[in-house]
């Protein structure tokens, strides 16, 4: 194999594949990247085993071939390297590294020993949907996902297509995020609906791999799953298991009903959270007439705040505790000025979303008064 | 049927591992099955999908070649991925889901609001044995006749063997028993103690007595952290003097007996003393037999009885670190997709009882020790022969042995003795154990004091 590339290319790829290489004493190739020519590109590879990340590289091919090197010597090479050119020449086992003034070789383990990366069988059968809006919609809902290994099901992203809306939903049974993306954002040649669950690592590193621009491919087959974008490939197993009917929890009416001002809620609730240090709960409290929430907390050691912030409700509420993070992780998820807030009597969740928007809300219980 | 297709597999197998490396036999091919045979194809079950791609493009001749040298009538081979599932029924979905998912919602926040207690406990839950009879009967009788039979109620015990369980359950039978009419109320003694502060910061002391002195069951949990507050501890005296006094029932609880509590006031331990105490111990194997397959029961799930008794065997500390262990191994089983072996459940035992060692170093033993003690770290490691101080360092020695396993010389350095001493020490405290079951207890205390620091 010879090639030739511009540094930064390069380093953008390392990135891109650097977190799906594993640890394992049985297959030490796993903390390798698979360097290999095809289309015309450099293809970079790692996996391990659950996981695969590729990402094609555009530079000059000079002749075909491919090896394997450790990824983290190869990283901390490329990234150090001050030239923009690097030539990447392998011979046998033995990868050479060159520029104007730098020269290095590093040992590799052979390509044949490289774990191969399972296909998907219906290639042609796919979602497309525009990078932004699924970083987006990843990034929204991940916030409410975290890991538990009793409930392995609530480790992931579930992923729920019905032909006209796709949906994307997480849960850790505190909270719940749902997103919908509609017709507009994605295109789809898929006849049956089909829901999936995505492992939460995966969902972030998915996370990570997207662009701004451009469209990414989903295709899936079984259990595993294929993102494609035009520049890499991610490949994940998908979890077993059945997401809960979440749909039945979610509020459909409030006893009380506001619009606040996001930034000035997010602002109360991070002074909220100083005098709330070990329970991270905070009170919500109806002030003025139904003009004015107030936020307060109060810690028996530290001292107690409140801040009162214009709001109009509709409705009754009685005092309500929250934990201001998760209530806070909500807010920031909504990228409006102003945020509505429906809150039911004690037990019931909350539920937060921009107005006018029905494509996302975020729910959170309430934590109960002992 | 079955059992030729995992002899056939395993010959196989045999003959594979001879042809590969270790590590690639270790990789591709060992957690495979053999999963059907029809017709001359033999269905191969794989643990994911690059042990199915991997093995489908390079072994696959090998493999056919050894299944030919076994069985000539085999022409194929297929290979799935397990949890790829061949025709089994889907899973159940839905209805049973949705509970489970609404359950834990709420699980959370489930305790009732008038009385603190969380419904989730009941006295049929209670698993029943030796180690518990007289708690479990005596709590049994308080619902029958609440207030008049064993008032106040003492019961303790170590850290997870249901104490909490026992008393909210008690409340909880007396609310249904009743129907509301017997006004129960369950606080922990943290709570009381932030009340009372409260109460005395906002000048409101009489809202607090009203709101303890105006039920009929009064349940306190863990009361042994009150010891040594002695605000807290004069409020509670005068609260329980006047439930006592109109023969409202009183339920305590607390990791060890009213008399191993240092700084508790005399007055309140004789008066806890008066009533009934009853001890809950670590349970014995058929309890603990009985509990792993209450809990299988109740989770829908299934385990060998090889595995039930290996757990029963081995895990032996308390009733919720067998649910942890008992929770992982069902977690692993679905992961897996396979039934757990002993080994499995042996390593994931041993992983739980090696995270518990590691934490723990020589400093927080001693330290545990002067705290239950009362006495300073100081003393325990000067060479002060005060008869106060001598037992806590004979024990602190004795932990020191038993827990970590150190050296005798050392032992001795750390706590200003030699080391002839260090060995009188365990040796007097090992035999004393045996005899003296206060002495245990008080053991036991301490331990816990170590794992919770």
């Amino acid at each position: 194999m010879k090639v030739a590339v511009i540094k930064n290319n390069l380093k953008e790829g390392i990135a891109a594949v650097e977190r799906a290489a594993g640890e394992n004493a049985n297959l030490p190739i796993l903390k390798n990247v698979l360097l290999e020519t095809e289309d015309n590109k450099l293809k970079l590879t790692a996996t391990n085993l659950e996981i695969a990340a590729s990402f094609y590289v555009s530079g000059k091919i000079i002749e075909n071939g491919k090896t394997t090197v450790p990824l983290d010597v190869f990283s901390g090479l490329i990234t150090n390297i001050s030239s923009e050119r690097i030539d990447l020449e392998s011979k046998k086992n033995v990868l050479e590294i060159k520029t104007d003034n730098y020269q290095a070789t590093i040992h590799g383990i052979s390509s044949e020993e490289f774990p191969l990366i399972p296909k998907i069988s219906n290639l042609n059968e796919y979602i497309e949907i525009e990078s932004a809006a699924l970083k987006e919609a990843l990034s929204q809902t991940i916030i409410a996902s975290q890991f538990s290994e009793l409930r392995p099901e609530l480790n992931s992203i579930f992923v729920d297509f019905s032909l006209d809306n796709l949906k994307l939903v997480t849960t850790d049974s505190f909270r719940l995020a749902e997103k919908t993306l509609t017709g507009g954002q994605f295109q789809s040649n898929r006849q049956e609906p089909f829901n999936l669950l995505l492992p939460l690592r995966s969902g972030q590193e998915v996370l990570r791999i997207l662009g701004d621009d451009g469209k990414v491919r989903l295709c899936h087959d079984g259990n595993q799953i294929l993102f494609k974008t035009g520049q890499a490939e991610f490949f994940s197993r998908l979890m077993e298991g059945t997401f809960p009917d979440y749909r039945a929890v979610v509020p459909q009416k409030f006893s009380a009903e506001a619009n606040i001002s996001r930034q000035e809620l997010l602002n109360a609730l991070k002074l909220a959270g100083i005098f709330s240090a070990r329970t991270n709960e905070v009170k919500m409290n109806v002030l003025e007439n139904k003009k004015a929430v107030g936020i307060s907390s109060s810690d028996q050691t530290l001292g107690e705040n409140i801040s009162t912030i214009p709001a109009k409700f509709r409705g009754d509420a009685k005092e309500m505790s929250f934990n201001w993070r998760y209530l806070s992780d909500g807010l920031k998820a909504l990228k409006t000025d102003e945020v509505f807030l429906g809150l039911n009597e004690d037990n019931k969740p909350a539920l937060l979303k921009s107005p006018n928007d029905a494509s996302y809300f975020y729910l959170l219980m309430p934590i109960l008064k002992t | 049927m079955e059992k030729n297709l995992d002899t056939l597999w395993h010959s196989i197998l045999s003959e594979m591992e001879t042809q590969l490396s270790r590590a690639n036999f270790a990789t591709w091919l060992k957690n495979s099955r053999l999963a059907d045979e029809k017709e001359g194809t033999l269905f191969v079950v794989l643990p994911n999908n690059f042990a199915k791609e991997w093995v489908e493009n390079k072994y696959q001749k090998n493999l056919l070649g050894a299944a030919r040298n076994f069985d000539d009538s085999v022409k194929k081979l297929e290979f799935l991925v397990s949890g790829q599932k061949l025709d089994l029924a889907p899973r159940k979905v839905s209805a049973t889901d949705f509970n489970k998912f609404e359950n834990k919602i709420n699980l959370e926040f489930q305790t009732d609001p008038e009385t603190n207690l969380n419904p989730r406990y009941t006295l049929n839950s209670f698993v029943v044995g030796s180690s518990n009879e007289l708690a479990f009967s005596a709590a049994s009788a308080i619902v029958q006749n609440v207030g008049s039979k064993y008032n106040p109620f003492f019961v303790y015990g170590g850290v997870g063997l249901g104490k909490t369980h026992l008393i909210q359950a008690i409340g909880n039978e007396i609310k249904a028993h009743y129907r509301g009419k017997i006004k129960s109320k369950y606080v922990s003694s943290e709570k009381f103690t932030s009340d009372v502060v409260w109460a005395i910061r906002n000048r409101r002391m009489e809202d607090i007595k009203k709101k303890y002195r105006d039920v009929d069951v009064l349940i306190i949990d863990d009361i042994q952290f009150i010891g040594g507050k002695e605000k807290t501890e004069e409020e509670f005296f005068h609260t329980f003097n006047t439930l006592y006094e109109n023969n409202k029932q009183i339920i305590i609880s607390s990791d060890r007996p009213p008399q191993s509590i240092p700084t508790l006031e005399e007055r309140l331990r004789s008066r806890f003393e008066g009533g009934l105490i009853a001890d809950i111990v670590y349970p014995e194997y058929e309890m603990r037999t009985a509990i792993i397959k209450g809990k299988l029961q109740e989770s829908n799930r299934e385990l060998g009885d090889a595995a039930i008794d290996l757990i029963a065997r081995k895990v032996k500390k308390n009733v919720r670190e067998l649910e942890g262990i008992l929770n992982k191994i069902l977690f692993h089983q679905e992961m897996r997709g396979a039934p757990v072996t002993e080994k499995v459940v042996e390593e994931i035992i041993e992983k739980a009882a090696q995270n518990f060692t590691r934490r723990v170093n020589d400093s927080q033993i001693i330290k545990s020790v002067a705290e239950f003690y009362n006495v300073s770290v100081g003393d325990l490691e000067g060479h002060v022969r005060k008869k106060e101080i001598v037992e806590p360092r004979q024990i602190a020695m004795y932990l020191l042995r038993d827990m970590l396993d150190m050296s005798y010389p050392y032992i001795g350095e750390k706590l200003g003795k030699d080391h002839t001493t260090a060995i009188h020490a365990v040796k007097k405290i090992d035999q004393e154990i045996e005899r003296n079951s206060l002495l245990n207890q008080k053991i036991i205390s301490i331990k816990e004091l170590i794992f919770r620091a």
